[in-house]
């Protein structure tokens, strides 16, 4: 669908130049809910901006359903963008934002007034259809903003961090009231963010960025249990690393010798290290404590009780910490005490061997 | 406790506000009444005025009384001069939007540190008098002046048009003089606006002039409604620009009035004349604004 091959985009020249992407490459396809997730100044932004035509890039090339659009100005790009800041025209009623673009198209005017009358339901607005855009809440705001951009039917939708701006609750009702309209109109969505929750939770798959790279692309379970690199690891959900060695791979199997002298089944990925010194990743929640000796043995430091769940703080015998994470049973009482001597143990497959 | 605090704020507002309201009566108010006052009186024999009460100056403002049979006509010299200011001071607005506008967008789309430095350019013509810049007018559009020289030169032309002492060259000097107060306000109206907005209109399939007219200059409204009444109203009240570039033969508004309180020596038709000129401004902006708020209104 979206085809984007080796783009690279430099701002500025000489000392000044800075680079926002570096050699990015990505398809993003027909009817799915695409996430770009990375931190402020990932290149996240600069790559939304280049499918709608904002940016031209440095090199590369770019495609939509097979045809370049490359050199396309964004007003001949059936790609239609919900901005950061929504961007309404303050000087139009919420009904005549919603039906600009169809008026830009040239469309009759009866086909428009349908079509910004649909709209306005689908994102149910319809009531405040006249009124000036200063007079609504930001989460209508942000509605109106969907409306206008979905209004012409185009054939991708791009988000740019379009929930930022709302508070807490109004955020997790856009959340799915986004997923229903990605459903309903079976448009492609890219959506841009910083925030991993969001992303695993609306996305078909995500594509995590950094420094102006793309560094794994894959479903939410897929990136949250087999990142790829330290950095995916690190930036999606919380993470235990451990120091290791590789002694034998087979395909996306690994052994792996830890600091204890033990070896554990790991996962690799395909491409990444075949030997020598690594680091795995295991996630809080998938490793087990008990008593005595484990996998790796260290000393309790710290016990804290969330509610929902148990954080355990372990040392390590090498220094290193290292946490778990125990849903927490209907009155179960701790049977554990800070000093305790723990081991701590992982299934076969669950730690992750890290790229770099 | 409150009731005091309220009362010690609102001494200390009346306070802040005194130097503007003396300035306000003693300045603005006192001087207009003045006006209207003498507007009502005879004039003296040598200027000034007597203490008679007279409608003439009034009458005299629209029409005149023939000199030997008393036949009442409208007065053309009068109502001609009105004609030409009002005319003249529309072109000249007209033409500072024409000129303001795109120099005030290329302003406005400079990168921020580069915009102080076209500002400076716009503004350096106040720092001179405003005699001085109308004679610098002049040097160019006179007979032998730069225009006409480099026309007669460039062989297209053999005599030289005349430019100087028309209407078009008070239209010209009022341009040249007024067209900062245009710029100011529309490039104050554009540098507020959102540059998303414009990104949005291109990415709803909006092409240049599209976005020109529909997202750019609605929102520039206020500046270029604010930037016209700038350059009207000074305009129709101009006295040294068609003094020196109309010659003496063109008179707007302000040289009648002059004149009057001048060689004339009719004191009292000079104030009535000035209370003319203050109500055409007045029926002029309220019929400008309203027009403006309703197309504000629905587009």
């Amino acid at each position: 669908m979206i085809e984007v091959t080796n783009v690279t985009k430099t701002f500025g020249s000489g000392a000044d130049a800075f680079t926002a992407l570096k050699e990015v490459s990505v398809t993003i396809r027909q009817n799915e809910f695409f996430t770009l997730l990375g931190p402020s100044g990932c290149g996240k932004t600069t790559l939304l901006r280049t499918i709608a035509g904002f940016i031209d890039p440095t090199s590369g090339s770019l495609s939509l359903e097979g045809r370049d659009i490359l050199g396309d100005p964004p007003y001949l790009r059936p790609v239609n963008t919900v901005f950061q800041n929504y961007a309404l025209f303050p000087h139009m009623t919420v009904a005549q934002n919603v039906g600009f673009g169809l008026e830009m198209l040239d469309k009759p005017r009866s086909e428009v007034q349908a079509t910004v009358r649909e709209m306005l339901e689908l994102v149910k607005m319809t009531q405040l259809a006249d009124r000036q855009t200063s007079e609504i809440s930001g989460g209508q705001q942000q509605r109106v903003a969907l409306a206008r951009a979905l209004a012409p039917k185009p054939k991708v939708l791009l988000l740019d961090e379009p929930l930022s701006a709302l508070d807490f609750k109004l955020r997790k009702e856009m959340q799915i009231e986004l997923k229903r309209l990605q459903s309903e109109t079976g448009i492609t969505f890219v959506f841009v963010t910083h925030d991993q929750e969001e992303a695993l939770t609306m996305s078909d798959r995500i594509a995590v960025m950094n420094e102006g790279r793309i560094l794994q692309i894959g479903g939410p379970r897929d990136i949250y249990d087999h990142p790829a690199e330290r950095f995916v690891a690190d930036f999606i959900g919380d993470t235990n690393f451990v120091e290791g060695t590789i002694r034998a791979i087979d395909g996306e199997a690994a052994e792996v010798e830890l600091p204890s002298g033990k070896t554990v089944a790991s996962r690799r990925q395909e491409g990444g290290p075949q030997a020598g010194a690594i680091t795995i990743a295991v996630r809080p929640e998938h490793a087990t404590l008990q008593a005595g000796e484990g996998l790796l043995s260290g000393t309790l430091s710290n016990i804290v009780y969330f509610g929902t769940d148990t954080h355990y703080h372990i040392t390590l015998d090498d220094g290193h910490a290292f946490v778990i994470r125990r849903q927490n049973q209907p009155d179960a009482r701790e049977s554990y005490a800070v000093g305790d001597a723990v081991g701590v143990s992982f299934a076969p497959g669950v730690a992750q061997v890290l790229r770099d | 406790m409150a009731g005091r605090a309220d009362t010690a704020a609102a001494r200390r507002r009346w306070l802040l506000l005194t130097p503007a309201l003396l300035v306000l009566i003693f300045a603005a108010s006192g001087p207009l009444l003045i006006v209207v006052v003498y507007s009502f009186l005879t004039p003296g024999d040598y200027g000034g005025i007597e203490w008679m009460f007279s409608t003439d100056a009034w009458f005299n403002v629209v029409a005149s009384r023939d000199f030997f049979d008393e036949t009442v006509t409208w007065n053309d010299a009068h109502l001609s001069i009105f004609w030409r200011s009002v005319k003249l001071s529309l072109m000249t607005t007209l033409a500072c939007f024409i000129f303001g506008l795109p120099t005030a967008y290329f302003i406005a789309t400079r990168p921020k540190g580069q915009r102080d430095f076209w500002m400076l350019l716009i503004i350096i013509p106040f720092w001179t008098n405003l005699l001085i810049r109308t004679f610098a007018v002049m040097e160019i559009i006179r007979n032998e002046g730069v225009v006409n020289t480099f026309l007669i030169n460039m062989g297209v032309i053999q005599e030289p048009i005349q430019m100087l002492f028309t209407d078009f060259a008070i239209m010209v000097g009022m341009t040249y003089v007024y067209l900062p107060l245009m710029v100011l306000p529309i490039y104050a109206s554009l540098e507020r606006l959102d540059f998303s907005l414009v990104e949005a209109s291109y990415d709803l399939y909006a092409r240049r002039w599209r976005v020109l007219r529909r997202v750019i200059l609605p929102l520039a409204k206020p500046g270029m409604i604010a930037g016209s009444i700038l350059v009207f109203v000074p305009s129709l009240g101009a006295y040294v620009t068609p003094r020196v570039l109309g010659g003496g033969k063109n008179l707007m508004l302000g040289n009648l009035i002059e004149l009057q309180f001048g060689q004339g020596r009719n004191w009292p038709l000079g104030a009535a004349l000035s209370i003319t000129l203050l109500a055409i401004v007045m029926v002029a902006l309220l019929i400008y604004v309203r027009q403006a708020e309703r197309e504000g209104s629905h587009g």
